[in-house]
């Protein structure tokens, strides 16, 4: 008897070790295909997603602060359609083609209303108000799609109007009114909506972007700095980088920053920025810095240089004398900004 | 004892087990086969059900494919550019029926040219019932809710005026289709009956800035044809619109480039956007047209790749030169 309860023990110990195997391997793969679907790229169909380092439970949060659009209004306009709110998964439905430039940026929410003129029917606007989850990612839309010419507005840091519309970035938003006409009296009643925007939707009033302050302000061209925060001057490397354009008589120079994690992958984005450049058509020029590179990219100059976590210079410039000079200012604010620069 | 029962079967048991167990197997083996499906998944709709639009294309005539005419009244010119092709007589006969594709695509107002302009659509629709029209239809599927878009583009009101009747997409005029040799266009819902039942097809495109595309001409102007979940086909904007344009044979296309949106293009949203080109395009040729209209926005042919491969495709030709265009200058 012993000797088959021995036998059975060991059967039954054997078993048990393939089952806890097989289970085992069930959930490991169980686990993976969980893990994976959970964190699958919907942009790569054309969907947006929450962003990246936004968790479901700020998702909520940002969800209870959703402005009420018609509290904004002034008097004198009533809504001319309903409220509506897109998300990532259906922006495309609102501004088709332009929806990648918001998923690519922080994208969150929509909230968009049109109001129509109490008095005249042909005057209406629509109110977008897109989260876009930080300050610096409304800064991002907001700048690259900044038009030429226009009339800043003082009263916010970011704003302008053209002679239909009026945007801006309030803390985490921007924002844009657009006009059915060229119109006094819209421009005046969005001009109130801004206002009212300015008071009444509460955002985190100590957000801002520290980096703008990087760049000299001596010549700097107001309002013209920018953000790319991917694929800067077409390089894919260059992330999160910010421009500024410095005006000298008729000539343009345009100064670029981009503060990387550690000083290692500035100098990894600094060489793959310098290789880019000179696998595409530009020529090495002489330099006695290895932290600055020339390059003489089509009869423009490029200057790429590295300092701390910074990659920085000047692009496209057609005079050298006033690259070299604007790339002095910049190392110096840089220097005084910080001896020893970190993030 | 109670292991020795499970454990020390006798030759009776271990038969009745075995018997179990391939019955089981058998079960699961018979299962299988019954609910295997050979064919595989097939398409939400069956081949026979699948639609092709008709080809509503004219004859060629040779110089008259392409006409490029400057001016800032979209009437004269959309007048001008349509007699340099031949007349209007040339693409609508008498008693046919015409569906004309505007670009509605926004609930925006007209001035910041992020769809057809009113004002053209209407001439297009009176010069068809001059050429002889028994009716004139006027349609888009837009992306925005579609009474908003016509109310407010301004294009519902100048067509119903000029006699045309508006027809807005509902889910039963779609239909499935598959273009041949067509890689993203299979089995994909097309805004299909309006076309049915019509004899020529003419397409009107302002000239955009596109964020993904790089220029919204008329070639992209089919792209309101697409029902479904048409975003995914953003993802290869070039293939989808070239397919387009071996999908639709129109009769004529008419590019608008009287204001170009340079850019924040396709919605647009300031007339900063705007450039003045004083430009009109009219073309049986939606390649060529679009050809030239892309050195408007300051690009070049290779800067969009769909008009090569529309090309390859054989939908047109991207040397618009070739087709000795005709030009004129409305001062």
């Amino acid at each position: 008897m012993g000797s088959v309860r021995r036998r059975v023990c060991q059967k039954v110990g054997l078993e048990s070790a393939i089952s806890i195997c097989l289970l085992t391997a069930l959930f490991l793969i169980g686990l993976g295909i969980f893990i994976k679907q959970s964190d699958y790229d919907m942009s790569r169909f054309g969907i947006g997603t929450i962003p990246a380092g936004l968790s479901s439970q700020q998702l909520d949060v940002n969800r209870e602060e959703k402005p009420v659009l018609g509290s904004l209004v002034s008097a004198g306009f009533k809504p001319l359609s309903e409220a509506e709110i897109y998300n990532p998964e259906n922006l495309y439905e609102k501004i088709n083609g332009k929806a990648p430039l918001y998923l690519e940026s922080g994208f969150v929410e929509l909230f968009t209303q049109r109001f129509i003129s109490d008095t005249d029917e042909s005057l209406w606007m629509e109110l977008f108000v897109y989260d876009m989850t930080a300050i610096k990612n409304a800064f991002s839309v907001y700048s690259v799609q900044k038009r030429a010419d226009v009339e800043l507005l003082p009263s916010m840091q970011f704003a302008y109007k053209t002679s239909n519309g009026l945007y801006f970035v309030h803390g985490k938003y921007y924002i844009e009114l657009v006009g059915s006409a060229e119109s006094a009296e819209l421009l005046g009643a969005m001009g109130q909506v801004m206002q009212n925007i300015s008071s009444n939707l509460r955002i985190d009033k100590d957000a801002k972007i520290d980096k703008l302050a990087l760049f000299p302000e001596e010549d700097l061209v107001l309002g013209s700095t920018k953000l790319y925060l991917t694929n800067a001057f077409g390089f894919e490397g260059l992330t999160d980088t910010f421009i500024a354009r410095y005006k000298f008589g008729d000539e343009i120079i345009t100064a670029f920053l981009s503060q990387k994690d550690s000083a290692a992958e500035a100098i990894t984005v600094f060489e793959n920025y310098y290789k880019f450049l000179l696998d595409n058509g530009g020529k090495e020029l002489p330099t006695t810095n290895p932290k600055i590179r020339f390059v003489d990219f089509y009869g423009t100059l490029e200057i790429v240089s590295v300092a701390g976590p910074f990659v920085f210079g000047i692009h496209e410039a057609e005079n050298p004398q006033l690259a070299a000079k604007v790339q002095k200012r910049l190392i110096n604010k840089l220097l005084e900004s910080t001896e020893t620069p970190q993030k | 004892m109670t292991e020795q029962r499970n454990y020390d079967l006798d030759r009776r048991e271990f038969l009745s087990r075995l018997s179990k167990a391939g019955i089981a197997v058998a079960g699961c083996g018979v299962a299988s086969y019954l609910l295997y499906d050979a064919k595989g998944p097939r398409p939400g709709v069956r081949a026979e059900d699948l639609v092709t639009l008709a080809d509503f294309s004219v004859p060629q005539k040779d110089g008259q494919t392409i006409s490029i005419v400057q001016g800032s009244d979209r009437v004269e010119t959309v007048d001008k550019a349509i007699e340099l092709l031949g007349g209007i007589k040339r693409f609508v006969k008498k008693d046919e029926t015409v569906a004309i594709k505007p670009n509605v695509a926004f609930a925006s107002p007209p001035m910041l040219g992020a769809t057809a302009h009113p004002q053209l659509v209407a001439e297009v629709v009176q010069l068809c019932y001059k050429g002889g029209a028994k009716q004139v239809l006027v349609t888009d599927n837009p992306i925005n809710d579609p009474a908003s878009c016509f109310t407010l583009s301004g294009i519902g009101k100048a067509v119903s005026q000029a006699g045309a009747k508006v027809v807005l997409p509902k889910d039963h005029l779609f239909k499935h289709t598959t273009l041949a040799g067509g890689k993203l266009i299979k089995n994909w819902p097309i805004f299909y009956e309006p076309f049915a039942k019509v004899d020529k097809l003419i397409g009107i495109a302002p000239l955009k800035h596109h964020h993904r595309a790089g220029a919204s001409m008329t070639m992209k102007n089919w792209y309101g044809l697409l029902g479904g979940r048409r975003n995914v086909f953003h993802q290869d904007i070039n293939t989808i619109i070239a397919e387009l344009a071996m999908m639709v044979k129109p009769t004529l296309v008419i590019l608008d480039a009287t204001y170009v949106m340079m850019t924040n293009g396709p919605t647009g949203g300031s007339v900063s956007d705007l450039k003045r080109a004083n430009t009109l395009i009219a073309s049986t040729d939606c390649v060529a047209a679009d050809s030239y209209g892309c050195s408007l926005l300051e690009l070049t042919v290779s800067d969009l790749p769909y008009l090569a491969k529309a090309e390859k495709a054989g939908a047109g030709t991207t040397d618009y030169q070739s087709l000795k265009p005709k030009l004129a200058v409305i001062s």
